[in-house]
């Protein structure tokens, strides 16, 4: 699904972001990038997404050779690709409705489409009921929440996700993984990068771990610091659900946690535990429909 | 159509959402064209006076009074089959005596000198050119011809008439081309900052797939709206303005015409519009060629 052969990306001024990388992702793997500050994940993601170029080595994004591609046909390329990232990116002038049904609108998608996906995919996230709500008011989870529905509303076949807890306490934190993984297992690749240590740990899918541009690590079943590998202790496992997060709108704080299925501060077991829970109805409901497009 | 329909929503969006700078693209295209199609109706009102004009440019050639009538028929047989020559009438001296008198209505003098010596009012030849910048040359081969006391033309004044028709065609030229690129760059500045005013959603849009004509279209069509806009209300203010002009001014010489052709004014007014939808798109376009958030 996705081919990175010796690639290497050197920006101006001759800062080496990536540096000789070869990696292979295969459809309906969950990968976790992981790597200190300034190790080279967010740019491996924007090579990943065809949003840069790698100075040397060939990129292949779901069977198209994207590092030769024309300019015109990344449009098309995109449309197999989903993103997420850590500041949402969303429209503030926009509802949540109006936000996840513009990635079909851009795309051409006919109304009847629209009208019949986005409610799918708000229900997905657990949004149904705030589908006329405007980004700024919502939570930071809500936020990216909506910002994952309009990125699987295309229905992708890979989903590259950039620090998409990154903003967000560990409690909400759970809430996005449990919709990761489900998305994942309607078959879509997903690709994030990430300095969460307690949700590398908790599910134990494949590790790719960076240090300055160089992937030094690459396990199945990984955790986020091995043995012997450069470890990242900038953020603290337990740290506390941001004040921002609850002042702003503690009514949705409240609905995460319970989305979640956490009420506690999570340790990573109970991280764990709250990922692996069995899937809510709705989600399962909407993976079953997710092979639609 | 999602698509078209969406294009055509979010164009209406922008031109909405950026009044104010939309307003100012199209005055400064109004302003713009106006002037340029001002100084084309301003030709053309030249044009017509100077064809008017141009029609009564003569050389007059007077003939001696030693020459004979047959020696007269030969020498406007001769100057006839000369090219540039379009009609050659021949002024008696009786003839040119009575024209003597209108002409010198205004000199008593002058006229006192004709009237107590008629006989020398010479009879001429009046040569009608068939271009009237031409006239020189009649002049330089009638002055070779036998039997000829003198050859003389309004040199001055067709002079005077052509330059100043050829002065206002190089100027009207001149002010198209200079204001049409102001025109073209004011609407590629107003179409820039509505594409950084809407950078958030053109980087979803790349985000998400969309090809670069549907980004790229609603910024077209808000150009080329500006500058039909400008235009029409430019070709509005030059017609409505000529309109009033020839019922108000009432007490214009009969010598100056500005009654221009309905004809004229639709065709030029046409193309007024097409080069305010031309210059709109080109500032468009010029735009999103250049502009960081518009590159895949």
């Amino acid at each position: 699904m996705l081919r990175l052969e010796n690639v290497t990306k050197v920006y101006e001024g001759g800062v080496v972001a990536v540096k000789d990388v070869a990696l292979n992702i295969n459809k309906g793997e969950f990968v976790f990038l992981v790597g200190p500050s300034g190790s080279g994940k967010s740019t491996l993601i924007r090579l990943m997404m065809r949003d840069e170029l790698p100075t040397n080595g060939d990129i292949w994004i779901a069977g198209k050779h994207a590092s030769a591609l024309s300019p015109w046909k990344v449009p098309q390329l995109r449309r197999s690709i989903g993103t997420v990232f850590q500041d949402f990116k969303l429209l503030p002038n926009k509802t949540v409705y109006e936000n996840v049904a513009f990635a079909m609108e851009v795309t051409g998608k006919s109304r009847t489409a629209i009208h019949s996906q986005v409610p799918q995919v708000l229900k997905l996230v657990g949004l149904s009921a705030m589908a006329d709500r405007m980004p700024r008011s919502l939570s930071g989870g809500e936020q990216q929440r909506v910002s994952i529905a309009r990125a699987f509303v295309n229905r992708p076949l890979i989903l590259l996700a950039d620090e998409p807890t990154g903003n967000l306490d560990p409690a909400t934190s759970v809430g996005i993984m449990r919709i990761l993984d489900h998305i994942n297992r309607t078959g879509t690749t997903v690709v994030m990068a990430t300095h969460d240590h307690a949700i590398v740990n908790a599910m134990r899918r494949r590790v790719v771990q960076l240090d300055r541009g160089r992937v030094i690590r690459d396990e199945s079943r990984g955790v986020y610091g091995a043995s012997g590998a450069t470890e990242d202790r900038e953020e603290p496992v337990d740290r506390a659900v941001t004040d921002d997060d609850r002042t702003t709108n503690p009514a949705s704080a409240q609905t995460e946690v319970e989305t979640a299925d956490t009420g506690q501060t999570p340790t990573e077991n109970r991280v764990d535990e709250a990922i692996s829970s069995e899937p809510t109805e709705v989600v399962a409901e909407a993976a079953v429909e997710g092979d639609g497009g | 159509m999602t698509g078209l329909s969406y294009t055509l929503r979010e164009a209406v969006t922008n031109i909405s959402r950026n009044g104010l700078v939309v307003l100012g693209a199209v005055l400064a295209v109004f302003v713009s064209l106006t002037l340029t199609f001002g100084t084309l109706v301003l030709g053309e009102v030249v044009r017509i006076n100077t064809l008017q004009w141009a029609e009564d440019v003569r050389v007059s050639a007077y003939i001696r009074d030693d020459v004979s009538p047959s020696g007269i028929t030969d020498l406007q047989t001769e100057m006839e089959s000369w090219p540039e020559v379009d009609e050659v009438f021949f002024m008696s001296k009786t003839a040119s005596l009575e024209e003597a008198r209108i002409l010198l209505a205004n000199r008593p003098a002058a006229l006192r000198v004709i009237e107590d010596d008629p006989s020398i009012v010479p009879a001429s030849l009046r040569i009608k050119p068939v271009n009237p910048d031409d006239y020189q040359t009649i002049v330089t081969r009638a002055e070779a011809m036998p039997g000829l006391l003198s050859v003389e033309s309004a040199a001055e004044a067709i002079d005077g008439m052509i330059s100043l028709r050829d002065g206002l065609q190089i100027m009207s030229l001149f002010l198209a081309i200079a204001l049409g690129i102001a025109a073209v760059a004011l609407i590629a500045n107003t179409i820039h900052m509505a594409i950084y005013s809407r950078r958030e959603e053109i980087e979803i849009m790349n985000l998400v797939g969309a090809s670069n004509w549907f980004v790229r279209t609603p910024f077209l069509l808000e150009g080329a709206f500006e500058g039909f806009v400008g235009a029409g209300l430019a070709v509005l203010v030059v017609v409505g303005g000529l309109r009033i002009a020839s019922n108000q001014l009432t007490e214009l010489p009969d010598w100056i015409n500005i009654g221009i052709q309905s004809d004229y004014l639709a065709r030029s007014g046409a193309l007024v519009l097409i080069f305010g939808v031309v210059a709109g798109l080109a500032g468009s376009g010029l735009s999103l060629a250049v502009h960081k958030y518009l590159r895949t």
